[in-house]
């Protein structure tokens, strides 16, 4: 690795411009007041660290800069993007913010990611696009070419985190423009030769005017900032100046620019994910196809008479229910995504880096959008395949509408189990109690299959007919998904 | 390419070609069954149903072996085999369980029966094997990792012999084996279907083998790789 001296920053960095500034910010961690009327400024090119006990709020400062916590009062913004963005305020209000650059004192990834994708994913939630060769230049000056397709999970704990500090300084590594880069106890896990190599990357990334946060307990990263800012017991920060010691790594060259759309970028990753590791689609699938079966053998017990057909022995809307309730099944069940998104607080890292309406991404992401369709007609096939019925030929060409609303049905579910698993102990929660309210727009389709399969489709909208039956279903469904998604956010 | 790699190569390419044959002549060569069948001609789907059987007792079989093997001695060597008989545990019993249905269907009007042993015992055994291809793909391969599933191997292997004998403790709705005939001489088969499927088993026998030649020695060169980085991992800085 070639290396240069040091210039002297420190001087230049006090008059420069505010990358990221907060006002009054007061945060509680449960009934304890962690932060209280914490004012920061962070100045381009300017490394800070955060130092203290432990407990003493480092980490809480730097997520809430981020983003990721509530705040009683005050306001965090950043200017790096030209006119002031607002990151979040003590109303609830987020701001639509590009990604930059966070490394959290998890490693904040999904095991099921490779190494090179998730450089990737930092770089283009950030807005930028690299080459190949250049992530693989990178990659190798980190140790890490020879990993690039490995799953994260396959990595020993050291190297698991120098990809996440790496996904970390790479948004600040690859732009033209200076950025926030923000990292809680980056060098913890790492060897020396990972330890040396970060420090020489931080002086680097200030030489180019990005501002950075460390917070951190180790002496060498401590001697790396411009500036120190250790907590009182009361919850207030003293400033001092910092060593700026280090020398100063070669980076990458800036990479291009482009508008990057922080909902596409979730809605691939979420979708590589369960292309590797398809667990949300067998995990709804399962009990949807052992439901199915189940109600094929029920209705296989019931004793018809020669003179009658199923459905007009024991009527519509049962088998109307027995035809739905796989599908239905497969909207209900929690969406594999949240385990994902909870592995290494990879959900957290997530929404610092898309901002506001996080939650309505992420359930968006987690409903299930394959599987109803072709549920319901296999569902149809086996339960009520053979009714010999005038109307089959309308059933088969309009059941895809309820089906649609299923996948609606699956949105608000996924909203409604991503609201419980934001519980400190969600996994002592009854989140399925909440799901009953879905159990409406099930009888809505119910009744539109049913009145489909008695006298075919139609297209009136009064009350009884089927498509109003499928839009309420669908409204109901949109309905608990905004309550779910918009009510706790703000 | 290694001899070894060489001989699955060929095996595997073989067993493709003939048995894609084979099917073309068990779908419109073959004789239509007679007597006793509700949908005469959906038999041919046996041809693949029944060798698919067979193939995926083997593989629980190799999968029994390679727990044992990483369980009592942890053996690199049994671990592939692990790893190869999942996946194809997995392969061969995805298509019993899809070839089933399709056929139970039409013949019995029944895609499935939840009071059939076999039935059971056979989704249970390939859902066995999907848990185990997929958690392999997603833990990080740490000995205890290897441990669990190498317990749920051993548990898998323990429905083999249930599934198997099922037609003959307790038949219920899956027919017995008849490729010889049965006891009393009032069952049996055509003598081209019985050549058929005896071809039938021979080529997915070889094709079966040429996979298993490939895809240990995949694990295997694997394994190697996986040695090599981790020497990487130290130092490259």
């Amino acid at each position: 690795m070639e290396l240069l001296k040091r210039a002297s920053l420190v001087g230049v960095v006090m008059s420069a411009r505010r990358l990221l500034s907060a006002r009054g910010l007061n945060v509680s961690r449960g009934t304890r007041i962690v932060l209280s009327g914490i004012d920061f400024n962070l100045v381009e090119g300017e490394i800070v660290a955060l130092i203290g006990e432990n407990g003493s709020g480092k980490s809480t400062l730097l997520e809430t800069l981020a983003g990721l916590h509530p705040m009683s009062s005050g306001y965090v913004k950043r200017h790096d993007l030209g006119e002031p963005k607002l990151i979040r305020d003590s109303e609830g209000s987020r701001g639509n913010i590009a990604g930059f650059g966070l490394t959290l004192q998890s490693d904040g990834i999904c095991g099921e990611e490779t190494v090179k994708e998730r450089i990737d994913s930092a770089l283009k939630i950030s807005g930028v696009i690299a080459s190949d060769d250049d992530i693989e230049s990178i990659l190798s000056q980190w140790g890490l070419e020879h990993r690039a397709k490995d799953n994260v999970s396959q990595l020993s704990d050291g190297l698991r985190r120098r990809v996440a500090v790496l996904a970390g300084l790479m948004p600040a590594a690859m732009q033209s423009e200076p950025t926030v880069v923000l990292l809680d106890e980056p060098s913890e896990g790492l060897d020396k030769a990972s330890r040396d190599l970060l420090a020489t990357w931080l002086r680097a990334l200030s030489l180019r005017g990005n501002s950075i946060v460390i917070a951190t307990h180790d002496s060498q990263m401590i001697s790396v900032a411009d500036r120190l800012l250790s907590f009182d017991s009361n919850g207030s920060l003293n400033s001092s100046q910092g060593e700026s010691l280090g020398e100063i790594s070669i980076l990458p060259s800036p990479a291009k620019k482009f508008d990057a759309s922080r909902f596409f970028e979730f809605i691939n990753w979420s979708w590589r994910m369960e292309k590797r590791n398809p667990i949300d689609t067998v995990g709804r699938a399962t009990p949807a196809l052992v439901a199915m079966l189940l109600a094929f053998t029920l209705v296989g017990q019931i004793d018809i008479p020669q003179t009658s057909s199923l459905s007009t022995h024991v009527g519509n809307d049962l088998i109307a229910g027995l035809v739905l309730a796989p599908a239905f099944i497969t909207a209900i069940v929690a969406p594999a995504l949240i385990k994902r998104l909870a592995e290494e607080r990879a959900g957290d890292w997530w929404r610092a880096m898309t901002g506001a309406n996080s939650r309505a991404m992420f359930s968006i992401g987690g409903a299930s959008f394959i599987l109803p369709i072709p549920i319901m007609y296999l569902s149809w096939f086996v339960i009520a395949g053979d009714i010999d019925s005038s109307t089959n030929d309308e059933v088969l060409k309009w059941l895809w509408l309820p089906a649609l609303s299923v996948i609606d049905i699956s949105a608000a579910a996924a909203a409604l189990h991503l609201m419980v698993s934001d519980l400190n102990r969600s996994s002592a929660a009854a989140g399925s109690l909440l799901l009953l309210v879905l159990i409406w727009p099930f009888l809505e389709l119910t009744s539109a299959l049913s009145t489909i399969m008695e006298s075919g489709m139609t297209f009136e909208l009064s009350i009884g007919e089927p498509l109003s039956d499928i839009l309420i279903s669908s409204f109901s469904a949109i309905l608990v998904w905004g309550v779910a998604v918009i009510i706790p956010e703000d | 390419m290694g001899s070894r790699e060489s001989l699955g190569t060929i095996l595997t390419i073989s067993g493709l070609s003939i048995a894609s044959m084979t099917a073309l002549y068990a779908l419109f060569e073959a004789p239509s069954v007679s007597g006793g069948w509700e949908a005469p001609e959906a038999y041919r789907i046996l041809y693949f149903h029944a060798p698919f059987a067979w193939l995926s007792f083997i593989s629980f079989t190799l999968l029994f072996i390679g727990s044992i093997m990483w369980y009592t001695k942890r053996s690199e060597k049994g671990w592939i085999w692990f790893q190869t008989a999942s996946d194809l545990g997995l392969i061969f019993g995805l298509g019993v369980i899809t070839s089933g249905p399709i056929w139970g269907s039409v013949e019995w009007g029944t895609p499935w029966d939840w009071g059939d042993l076999r039935l059971n015992t056979f989704g249970l055994l390939t859902a066995v094997a999907m848990f185990l291809v997929l958690s392999r793909r997603s833990q990080p391969d740490t000995s205890a990792t290897r441990d669990t599933l190498s317990s749920v191997g051993l548990f898998g292997f323990a429905l083999v012999p249930i599934s198997a004998l099922a037609t003959t403790w307790y038949q219920k709705r899956h027919p017995e084996v008849l490729i010889t005939g049965s006891e009393d001489g009032s069952a049996g088969m055509d003598d081209e279907i019985r050549i058929v499927l005896i071809l039938s088993f021979l080529i997915l026998n070889i094709l079966f083998a040429g996979f298993v030649i490939l895809s240990n020695h995949r694990y295997l060169l694997a394994s190697k790789l996986e040695i090599l980085k981790s020497e990487l991992d130290e130092g490259l800085i």
